[in-house]
C-alpha cells in the first residue's frame, strides 16, 4: 500500500485540512466513502442521499475499523440538530449550553450504540437518544429536591399556561383558572407552584427570551444594557452588605417589585422570563438578604445604601 | 359569608408551610390572582420569620379570617420591641420588613393586647375576575 493510499483509509476525511481542500476520499475508497468538502459540513447542507451515505460511511469506519476520527466527525457533523433540539427545552430554565453538552451525551451514546445492522438512519436513531438525555436531565437535575414526575410536568405545563393567560386576561390569573387551563384540580395547581420553588434558576448567561441562540445576549447584557433605572438602582445598592450578596438581576428584580412597585407579571414580561421565575427570583433574594443579615447580626440587613437609619 | 380559620403551632420554621398551605388554599378560594396571593406568601413569610427571630416564642397563633374577597391575617402574641419597630418603621430605600410589607399587602395594623400585641395583615382581592 503506498503512503497515498495509506492517508486515505486511516484518514479518508483529511480532518486536519481547512474546508474546501479536503477532499481526499474517492468513490473508489474501500468502503464506498462519498465526496465529502470540509470536516464541518453541516449534514442539513448536503442532499438527504449524499447524507445518509456520509452518515454510514462514518459509522463503518467507526464500528468497523475503530477510527475514532470518524466518531468525531459524526459529533461535530450532528451538533447542529443538538442544538436544535436542545433549543425547544431552553425556555424551563435551564441554560441552553448546558442543556447542549447534555444533548451531545446523548449522541454519542447513539452513536456508539448504532446498530449498522439495523438499516435506520442515524438522525432517527439519534433524536430520541438526545432529547431523551435532555428530559432525564430536567428529571434529576433540574431540581434541587426531588418532585414527582407528575408535578414536575405539571409545573412545566403552568409556566407555559401563564405565559398565555396572562396577555390575554391582561392581568395575573388566579389558581382557578390555571387549573382550569392546565386540566388540573387547584390543589394541584398550588402543590406545584410551591413546589416550583425547588426548580434550579436559569443562568445570568442564558438569553432573556429563552431561546439562547448564539446571536442572543445574555440576560445580564440585556439588563445592563437597556435599563436607565436599573444603572441608577445599581448605583445605589452594589455596595450595601446585604445586596451585595446578590447578583445583577436579582437586585433588579427586587428593585422593580419593592421600589418601583411593578407586579410579578409586569417584572415578568419586562425582563422576558416568566412569572413562576420571577416568583422564584425574588423569594430567593429575600433568602439571601435574611441569610446576609444573620451572618452580619444586623436586623437592617436589606438595606441598599450603607447608612444607619434608625 | 365570612370564614375564621385558627392555627396554633410549634414557633418554629416549620409553621411557614403550614401558614402557606392554608393562604394558598384560602387564596383560591377567593380567586386571588397569582400575582396576590404570591405577594401574600412573601409578606406573611417575611413576618414570620422576623417574628420567631425577634420574639423567643414557644406557640404561634394565627387567625385568618376571609369575607367578601378580603384576607385578614393575624399573628400573634408578640412583646419584642425589635419586632414592632421592624414592622412599622422604614427608611427611605431600605427593602426593609416594614417596606415589604407596604408592597405586598394592602394593611398593616397593630392590636395592642394588654402589653402585648398581634400583627395584623389584609390583603384585599383585585385584579382576578369580575
Amino acid at each position: 500500500m503506498s503512503a497515498a493510499d495509506e492517508r486515505r483509509v486511516s484518514d479518508p476525511l483529511d480532518l486536519e485540512a481547512p474546508p474546501g481542500q479536503a477532499r481526499v476520499s474517492t468513490a473508489e475508497d474501500e468502503d464506498g466513502a462519498p465526496a465529502h468538502d470540509g470536516p464541518a459540513a453541516d449534514p442539513q447542507g448536503r442532499g438527504r442521499d449524499d447524507s445518509e451515505k456520509l452518515d454510514q460511511y462514518l459509522l463503518r469506519r467507526y464500528h468497523l475499523h475503530g477510527d475514532r476520527r470518524a466518531r468525531e466527525q459524526l459529533i461535530t457533523m450532528y451538533l447542529p440538530l443538538v442544538r436544535s433540539l436542545a433549543r425547544r427545552y431552553a425556555s424551563r430554565g435551564e441554560h441552553f449550553d448546558d442543556l447542549v453538552q447534555v444533548g451531545a451525551i446523548g449522541l454519542i451514546k447513539a452513536i456508539d450504540r448504532f446498530d449498522l445492522s439495523r438499516g435506520v438512519e442515524l438522525t432517527t436513531y439519534a433524536t430520541p437518544n438526545i432529547v431523551g438525555e435532555i428530559k432525564r436531565y430536567f428529571r434529576d437535575k433540574g431540581w434541587s429536591v426531588r418532585v414527582p414526575r407528575g408535578l414536575q410536568e405539571l409545573n412545566i405545563r403552568l409556566n407555559k399556561v401563564i405565559d398565555e393567560l396572562v396577555p390575554k386576561l391582561q392581568r395575573s390569573p388566579t389558581i382557578n383558572e390555571l387549573a382550569e387551563a392546565a386540566n388540573a384540580t387547584p390543589e394541584e395547581v398550588l402543590e406545584a407552584l410551591e413546589t416550583s420553588q425547588a426548580y434550579n434558576s436559569v443562568s445570568l448567561q442564558a438569553s432573556p427570551n429563552g431561546e439562547g441562540g448564539e446571536d442572543d445576549a445574555g440576560l445580564i447584557d440585556y439588563l445592563g444594557g437597556e435599563e436607565e433605572a436599573y444603572d441608577t438602582m445599581e448605583d445605589r445598592t452594589t455596595l450595601a452588605p446585604g445586596f451585595a450578596k446578590l447578583d445583577k438581576r436579582e437586585r433588579y428584580i427586587l428593585h422593580l417589585r419593592f421600589f418601583e412597585g411593578q407586579t410579578q407579571s409586569q417584572i415578568a414580561e419586562r425582563v422576558g422570563i416568566s412569572q413562576m421565575h420571577v416568583s422564584r427570583l425574588i423569594r430567593r433574594s429575600l433568602e439571601k438578604l435574611r441569610e446576609e443579615i444573620g451572618e452580619l447580626d444586623n436586623p437592617q440587613i436589606m438595606r441598599p445604601s450603607g447608612d444607619d437609619h434608625r | 359569608m365570612a370564614e375564621r380559620i385558627d392555627l396554633e403551632m410549634p414557633a418554629t420554621l416549620n409553621a411557614l408551610s403550614t401558614v402557606r398551605m392554608v393562604l394558598g388554599g384560602l387564596g383560591a378560594r377567593l380567586d386571588f390572582s397569582l400575582d396576590d396571593l404570591d405577594d401574600l406568601y412573601l409578606a406573611t413569610d417575611g413576618l414570620l420569620r422576623t417574628a420567631l427571630d425577634a420574639d423567643p416564642l414557644d406557640r404561634l397563633s394565627v387567625e385568618i379570617l376571609v369575607d367578601d374577597g378580603v384576607l385578614r391575617f393575624a399573628a400573634g402574641t408578640f412583646r419584642s420591641a425589635r419586632l414592632r419597630a421592624e414592622v412599622t418603621l422604614h427608611a427611605e430605600d431600605i427593602l426593609d420588613l416594614c417596606m415589604l410589607l407596604r408592597r405586598t399587602v394592602d394593611e398593616v395594623l397593630l392590636e395592642d393586647e394588654g402589653g402585648a400585641y398581634r400583627i395584623v395583615l389584609v390583603k384585599r382581592r383585585k385584579g382576578g375576575p369580575a
